[in-house]
């Protein structure tokens, strides 16, 4: 009997294994081809590439898209700049959380339930888009790199993410620090920073990222060139030019001359755009897989909600 | 607490000295936080005064000046014809999100898990979280080049004998556009919860379950969905919580003036008619009506998760 039963589970899921196996498949290409197809088109042939004719592997091999994008001056400055904001972000989010989170595990602390409603509130409930912009502006902040960098540096989910990990900590070592000597800020370095590396790994990396990616805040606040980031300069090539060829293309007044030169315009630079998107791209492309774990261990922290 | 507590009633002055200069560190230590809070997160609520003002731009938000209007500016906004079409946009974007989106993480997590092989399995988990990873800036400007009417959409609709069609255009596929991209972009990394719970579950139940003779669909019925039920729940409820917040990043990336009718947002409106507009006072009141409505829905979430789980949201 019980030799029989997992041989008869076995045999009705042979069927059921492949059917599984070819739908996670599916799901999986649904997921990578579009990147791929954006990859193998950067670096086909123009011709290919204007005849769109690429569609699983690249045809000829051609670098001068790349050479065109990597010599752009303005590539490099929003590269820079995206650098810069992701850099000093990720390091001011990690002492700021360190430095909030250790008050709030204290027990010491006067009016611990105050501050923490304090960063409770913002989570409920947000100031709006406007009156958030005029407070920016009036501290001059508008067309200036703290735009970014100043509410880029501190997230209450963070903050309440490590004081979790810090309540972890036994309280016997900061007693037992203290008796040594040690000040709060003593402790906090070399007792509670050293033990909680992974949460801060955690932390650094979905910062880098959410920089990396993000565009919005920039879009409001820097209208200067020379201080946006990489996702600027590829929302003017991908999005907005699309929309003024949209325009043109739909416009009352397009003659067929016009829409025509539209259509040229679309298609000669189908491959530059391809190419700026592996430029922007590569680096998170090759990194995650890598990091995968203190992805999960985010999303499993985070949901462990304090 | 205790060490506190126990010595308060005859609290030498060397201990008050103790707790004194304690507070001086962690208060400073608490500092650039709370600064930073205070300007980013807590001056824009006090901001949404101008919305009972006519704000001039470079005026305070207080002050001799101020030009008082009441509630003006939410009538007029109640009274326009944006308000019925920005709100059901909004709540209807959202509502397809949450129906459509919600279950195709599950379902992934749970075809993943009949997955023996390893590496296999580690494989196709890396792909699903690709999109995650992709900008909304890229993977919008991708989605437009490939819904283009010469785009690879397009090709393979001709290919299986359809016809091509500017779908960016078309005001009535909008919100399949963007149900398709919310799907896309997240269902990898939205299973992860799942999958870990799913791991997690006491694998003797599978072994009782099978030695009673039940078959594949039945464990899966009977065991991995029942004990997946709980976190189902409460993200469901969590996602209530954000019905009133539509993407308004990607929606911003992915509309049209041609498709304003059904893809036009609260954030988006605000975003347009505020910035760009510069209707400070009027938009400010829209936002302060969203963010009243989101505070409700997510207390309401948060309570009814509090009660289901015990724990909540914090």
């Amino acid at each position: 009997m019980s030799r029989k039963n997992p041989n008869h589970i076995k045999n009705g899921s042979v069927a059921a294994d492949v059917v599984i196996y070819a739908i996670l498949l599916l799901l999986a290409l649904i997921c990578v081809y579009p990147m791929w197809y954006v990859i193998i088109m950067s670096i086909s042939e123009p011709i290919h590439a204007q005849t769109l004719d690429v569609y699983l592997l690249p045809k000829g091999l051609y670098w001068g898209s790349y050479k065109d994008t990597l010599s752009d001056a303005k590539v490099w400055t929003a590269y820079y700049n995206t650098i810069i904001y992701a850099g000093v972000c990720c390091i001011g989010m990690l002492i700021t959380c360190a430095m909030a989170a250790y008050p709030l595990t204290s027990p010491m602390l006067v009016g611990k339930k105050f501050w923490v409603i304090f960063i409770l509130i913002p989570m409920y409930f947000g100031g709006g888009l406007i009156p958030t912009y005029i407070i920016m502006s009036k501290l001059g902040m508008y067309n200036s790199r703290w735009a970014i960098i100043f509410p880029g540096i501190v997230s209450m989910w963070y903050i309440i993410l490590v004081r979790t990990y810090f309540a972890t900590i036994p309280e016997d070592l900061r007693e037992s620090a203290r008796i040594d000597g040690a000040n709060n800020f003593q402790i906090l370095w070399n007792v509670y920073v050293p033990t909680s590396k992974p949460i801060f790994a955690v932390i650094a990396i979905y910062t880098i990222v959410a920089q990396w990616n993000s565009w919005f805040a920039a879009s409001i606040y820097l209208t200067d060139e020379k201080l946006q980031p990489l996702q600027l300069y590829l929302r003017r090539l991908l999005i907005l030019q699309q929309n003024l060829a949209n325009q043109t293309q739909n416009g009352a007044g397009g003659t067929s001359d016009s829409e025509e030169l539209a259509q040229k315009m679309i298609l000669s630079a189908d491959q530059l755009k391809y190419t700026m998107i592996v430029v922007a791209t590569l680096p998170v492309m090759v990194v995650y897989p890598f990091l995968q774990k203190y992805f999960v261990k985010g999303v499993m922290v985070g949901s462990l909600k304090g | 607490m205790s060490t506190a507590v126990a010595n308060k009633p005859k609290m030498s002055s060397e201990k008050k000295k103790m707790l004194f200069k304690d507070n001086l560190e962690l208060y400073i230590l608490l500092l650039p936080a709370v600064i930073v809070m205070l300007v980013y997160c807590y001056a824009p609520m006090f901001g949404y005064l101008i919305a009972f003002q006519d704000y001039t731009p470079g005026a305070g938000f207080w002050g001799p000046n101020t030009k008082w209007v009441g509630f003006y500016h939410f009538l007029r906004f109640y009274d326009s014809i944006f308000f019925g079409r920005l709100m059901s946009n909004t709540l209807w974007l959202s509502f397809l999100n949450l129906i459509w989106g919600f279950w195709v993480p599950i379902v992934f997590a749970l075809l993943l898990n009949e997955v023996q092989h390893t590496g296999y399995k580690k494989c196709i988990q890396t792909a699903s979280y690709l999109p995650y990873f992709i900008s909304m800036v890229t993977a919008c400007g991708m989605l437009i080049s490939f819904i283009a009417t010469n785009g690879l959409i397009n090709r393979l609709i001709v290919a299986l004998g359809g016809t091509a069609q500017p779908w960016r255009n078309i005001p009535g596929k909008f919100a399949t556009i963007y149900v398709l991209m919310n799907i896309w972009k997240g269902f990898g990394f939205n299973s992860i919860l799942y999958i870990s719970v799913i791991t997690s579950i006491d694998s003797s139940l599978y072994e009782a379950a099978r030695l009673d003779g039940a078959n594949r669909m039945q464990q899966v019925f009977h065991i991995t969905i029942p004990s997946i039920i709980p976190t189902i729940a409460i993200m469901l409820i969590m996602a209530v919580g954000s019905l009133v917040n539509a993407n308004t990043d990607m929606i911003l990336l992915l509309y049209l003036p041609s498709t304003y009718e059904t893809a036009d947002v609260l954030g988006t409106y605000i975003y347009r008619e505020g910035l760009t507009g510069g209707k400070f006072s009027f938009t400010t009141a829209i936002g302060m009506i969203q963010s009243i409505i989101n505070f409700v829905l997510v207390f309401v979430a948060n309570t009814i998760s509090d009660v289901l789980t015990g724990a909540g949201l914090f």
